[in-house]
């Protein structure tokens, strides 16, 4: 099975609040590191977000893909932006150089040259704590969101019945077509399919990935009758509908909730009087412009 | 007044004030060049106030249409499509397995899932799956959550889906076929005037690309190698209105719902208005025509089939 939920009760300090209360604290916390550009307040945030892995209980060997796709992604970018100065162009203006790195070769008679500037440096660094802070809260969710609780944390966060009933089926569904999509890739290997080979013009190799997402589509079409025969004789959608599981708000979950609002509007109102912009050391700006 | 209506007319107004609101304090309170008005501030507000008007004259007149009933049906396949979208987009991202690209173009054959579902299952389902399905996919991967993009996918979804808006399939092709052609020309022209700019939804991590090769002239013309194709389908499969429709309508989805998306990041991400046309939309709108042109019809087919079998 490629994609399961690998949700497991675990006694951990994201799992002991309520999943609504959660919700809210990631969209806050997410919209306080998109407004800050100050690299010391993005690593508070960045710690923050760092806290609530290490305590999450999830072992390394879980979601070690995840991190590596992520890091080795985010990595390369940063050092791209580091080499060549693209991206930040916005927030500066002047580069204060700090060393010029010369290539010992020259090809063609032009030699390459690094300008390593403050701002470029600052920039990247600033740039790696953002999106890490925003990853980390991000992979942890599939680990630590109850499957059982999709759809009434969706309804008591504001959703319609229906809306609220479609988004936990959308979850319950992943894995199963996830399998469904391997079982599906295996049977179309013992037949000679090879996806990993896909050779032919761009129109050949589109049509070649038909015979894995046609029968994965229409298996879960034609399937869906059931599901459909049983909400239709429990009455599905006659009625506001009740929820087995209930969800209770305790004193915990709602200082959260105000901690994550707070910190949020707090973030926005400091970064639109011009605090948390962009930010270098005051030592470094006395080195020589580039 | 029915209160149904009240809350539309609510929301459109809010949605008003919303822009009113970003302008004041963005443009006028913070002095953020990109959310300033420039010299005609009214004449701008005319536009949304246009575009929103046009959205409420779509409401009023196809408030009584079965399209945007929502039961039982619908519920369960807004939920497959979503889930759908989510694991191909998850699967053929690269993460996964890494399939090979062709000058640029990453195949990403999980777009077909939000044009089929709205052509065969209406604007609303169409709209759900695209917009959840996007959002649950990003999470999937680890990525966080682009509202523009997910709303962008929805709306490819939701305008494949309008199709059921109109009685006759047939002539509503050649309306879609036109508007469609406009919006692939304007795109290719800017493209042609500005051929530098590096394609920035192409990543290859083996080879060191992260969205800063410049657009390759594949790409760059995808958007007319896309219609030309689902011109091919339209006219070459005539009889089969079914495939022509499915295709076309989701054509025209994925060029509106992209090009919101990306014009979007003028505003958001302050990015310059060719590099988002040329640099995000027409990589990713201009190949999915490609793979729309394919695979559409093939599910189409695949689904009446089905029908056939089960006599639904």
């Amino acid at each position: 099975m490629l994609v399961t939920w690998r949700y497991r009760k675990r006694r951990s300090l994201i799992q002991s609040f309520d999943p609504r209360a959660w919700i809210i604290f990631y969209l806050c916390f997410m919209g306080a590191v998109i407004s800050v550009w100050d690299l010391r307040a993005l690593l508070v945030l960045l710690a923050m977000a760092l806290g609530v892995v290490l305590t999450s209980g999830i072992r390394w060997r879980e979601m070690r893909r995840a991190w590596l796709f992520i890091g080795g992604f985010v990595f390369y970018f940063s050092l791209f932006t580091f080499l060549t100065g693209r991206g930040g162009v916005e927030f500066y203006r002047e580069e204060h150089l700090i060393r010029n790195l010369v290539a010992p070769f020259a090809v063609f008679g032009w030699q390459p040259v690094i300008h390593v500037t403050a701002e470029r440096a600052f920039y990247a660094l600033s740039m790696l704590a953002r999106v890490f802070s925003l990853a980390s809260m991000t992979i942890l969710i599939p680990y630590s969101f109850n499957p059982a609780l999709y759809g009434i944390t969706f309804r008591r966060l504001g959703l319609p019945d229906k809306i609220a009933y479609a988004m936990d089926l959308t979850m319950r569904f992943v894995p199963t077509y996830a399998r469904d999509f391997q079982v599906t890739m295996d049977a179309q290997r013992a037949r000679g399919y090879e996806i990993e080979k896909l050779t032919g013009g761009l129109v050949s190799q589109v049509r070649k990935l038909a015979p894995l997402i046609v029968p994965v589509t229409i298996q879960a079409i034609a399937g869906s009758e059931d599901i459909i025969d049983a909400m239709d004789l429990r009455a599905f959608g006659v009625r506001p509908r009740t929820w087995l599981e209930e969800l209770h708000y305790r004193p915990r979950d709602r200082a959260l909730i105000a901690f994550g609002v707070v910190a949020f509007v707090c973030t926005l109102a400091l970064s639109f009087v011009g605090l948390f912009q962009f930010w270098i050391p005051a030592s470094l700006q006395s080195l020589p412009l580039l | 007044m029915d209160r149904k209506v009240l809350n539309v007319i609510l929301i459109l107004v809010g949605v008003f004030a919303l822009f009113l609101l970003v302008v004041w304090v963005g443009g006028s309170v913070l002095n953020i060049p990109r959310l300033q008005t420039g010299e005609r501030p009214v004449l701008r507000f005319v536009v949304v106030g246009i575009g929103l008007l046009g959205a409420f004259a779509v409401y009023w007149f196809t408030k009584a249409n079965k399209a945007w009933e929502v039961g039982t049906r619908e519920v369960v396949y807004m939920a497959i499509g979503a889930a759908l979208y989510a694991v191909f987009s998850y699967l053929f991202n690269g993460t996964v397995f890494v399939v090979p690209s062709v000058s640029q173009v990453a195949l990403r054959p999980a777009i077909c899932i939000p044009m089929f579902f709205g052509y065969t299952f209406g604007p609303v389902v169409g709209f759900f799956t695209g917009a959840v399905g996007n959002m649950v996919g990003d999470a999937l991967t680890g990525f966080g959550l682009y509202p523009q993009w997910s709303l962008g996918n929805g709306l490819i979804g939701l305008v494949a889906g309008m199709v059921m808006l109109f009685g006759d399939k047939k002539r509503s092709m050649n309306t879609v076929l036109i508007i469609s052609a406009v919006l692939a020309a304007i795109a290719t022209l800017i493209y042609l005037f500005n051929r530098t700019i590096p394609n920035m939804q192409f990543f290859a991590p083996d080879q060191g690309i992260f969205g800063d090769q410049q657009i390759s002239l594949v790409v760059g013309l995808s958007a007319v190698i896309g219609f030309a194709l689902v011109l091919i389908v339209r006219f070459a499969f005539a009889k089969n209105v079914d495939w022509g429709a499915a295709v076309t309508w989701g054509g025209l989805g994925n060029l509106i719902g992209l090009g919101f998306a990306a014009i979007s990041d003028i505003w958001i991400n302050g990015y310059p208005p060719a590099v988002a046309i040329v640099g995000e939309f027409l990589p990713s709108a201009g190949p999915n025509l490609v793979f729309a042109a394919i695979l559409v019809p093939i599910l189409v087919a695949a689904y009446a089939a089905l029908r056939r079998q089960t006599g639904r």
